[in-house]
């Protein structure tokens, strides 16, 4: 009986964290969806770092950039 | 793995940063420099001289090539990462006690000190990434807490809000274009002062720290408190680790407050909690005192610590770390792989 009865606090412990674990991840998926929305109506760019980080490895090739123009 | 010591720093350490790219770390401490490390060895790659202060606060840009700083000298400064160079002082009538880059680095805000005839203040700077660029005097934007002086405070995602925690224990989100206060919620207990605010990698999510014991896991979009982590000692500084669901916290009884300091020495820990289960799933001791800052590499790789005791402590996670999951965690992991596979 006691075995049983641990059986089921123990069951009571695991669908506590399940449902936990089912909002929190609803919760992520309701704020990407808000971000991906807010992010097109500001009109960001989709990775702003990468393109920061590509401007930076590629400072000379400005000038090369401008004569082909 | 054994933890990697920097001893680089002869005060108690105020603030520790990983780069983007999770291989450097920023130190400051009262001791008026800054420092930066590799990651992987420890090795010291330089140290920055120029404030005549405790600093209290650093941040790095998110390409790596600017650095803030916050000093009790009453200065923001901006430093190049790779050569030193000091690039620009921002000067104000308090000490800066906070830095941050918004996610772009193209705005870096600071927390200015409340004293005698000056109200705190969040202080907005636009910056231009590139070193040799001339930055700009002029505030795009200066938020005054007339209510309860801010202590910590930070960009969401998209730069869409100011973040601010408070001496008095609640947080305010702040319209980041315009300064306006949007919200101010009671979140720690009354009048204990938030002492950090971390962000998760995308911004929605920041964990506060409080001298009330207790971490918060709060969302950035309404405020609202979605986990709470108590502990047993006042809290100075929480974490959020990447990829893995955990949050790391530090803190500890400053030894002038405690009359067994000798049977502490070297005891005081860094605790890790599940971030969605709330439970302690491990301790971390090390410190020598209380545990002034924490920081989680971006990469997921590990965390780093600065201590009252002087020291930076580096740690990178073990395959037990990696490997440890709640049997719920598998189970919606088996689910998912299930769901790809048939999708095949």
């Amino acid at each position: 009986e006691d075995a049983e009865r641990g059986a089921s606090a123990d069951l009571a412990v695991v669908e506590a964290r399940r449902r936990m674990l089912e909002e929190y991840v609803s919760f992520r998926e309701s704020m990407d969806e808000d971000a991906e929305e807010e992010k097109l109506e500001l009109g960001l760019p989709d990775d702003i770092v990468a393109e920061l980080l590509a401007a930076k490895q590629l400072p000379t090739n400005e000038d090369d950039e401008q004569v082909i123009e | 793995m054994r933890p990697i010591l920097l001893s680089g720093h002869e005060r108690a350490l105020t603030q520790v940063k990983y780069n983007r790219d999770g291989d450097l770390i920023f130190s400051t401490a009262k001791d008026q420099h800054i420092c930066a490390w590799y990651a992987h060895n420890g090795e010291r790659l330089g140290t920055y001289h120029g404030h005549v202060g405790a600093i209290w606060s650093v941040d790095v840009d998110p390409t790596c090539t600017l650095l803030a700083s916050g000093s009790a000298d009453n200065t923001l400064r901006l430093w190049e990462v790779e050569t030193g160079k000091l690039l620009h002082t921002w000067e104000f009538p308090t000490a800066v006690k906070r830095v941050e880059f918004s996610f772009d680095g193209s705005k870096v805000l600071g927390v200015t000190e409340k004293r005698m005839g000056h109200l705190g203040s969040i202080v907005v700077f636009d910056v231009d990434l590139d070193p040799k660029a001339e930055q700009t005097d002029e505030r795009s934007l200066t938020i005054i807490c007339d209510e309860s002086k801010a202590t910590v405070a930070g960009w969401s995602y998209l730069s869409k809000y100011i973040i601010a925690g408070h001496e008095d224990g609640s947080v305010s989100q702040y319209d980041a274009k315009t300064g306006d206060l949007l919200d101010n919620v009671p979140v720690h207990e009354l009048n204990q002062p938030i002492t950090d605010l971390q962000w998760d990698s995308d911004r929605y999510t920041f964990i506060t720290a409080s001298k009330d014991k207790t971490a918060k896991l709060i969302s950035a979009r309404n405020l609202d408190v979605l986990k709470t982590y108590p502990s047993d000692t006042p809290l100075n500084s929480a974490a959020i680790t990447p990829n893995k669901d955990f949050v790391i916290l530090g803190g500890g009884q400053a030894a002038m407050d405690v009359t067994t300091t000798a049977a502490r020495q070297g005891k005081f820990e860094a605790r890790f909690y599940h971030k969605i289960f709330e439970e302690e799933v491990g301790r971390v001791r090390g410190h020598f005192g209380p545990l002034n800052t924490i920081a989680s590499d971006p990469t997921g790789k590990g965390y780093c610590s600065g201590g009252e005791d002087g020291y930076v402590r580096v740690h990178h996670f073990d395959a037990g770390y990696f490997n440890f999951y709640y049997e719920v965690e598998r189970e919606r992991m088996n689910k998912l792989a299930a769901e790809g596979a048939s999708k095949k």
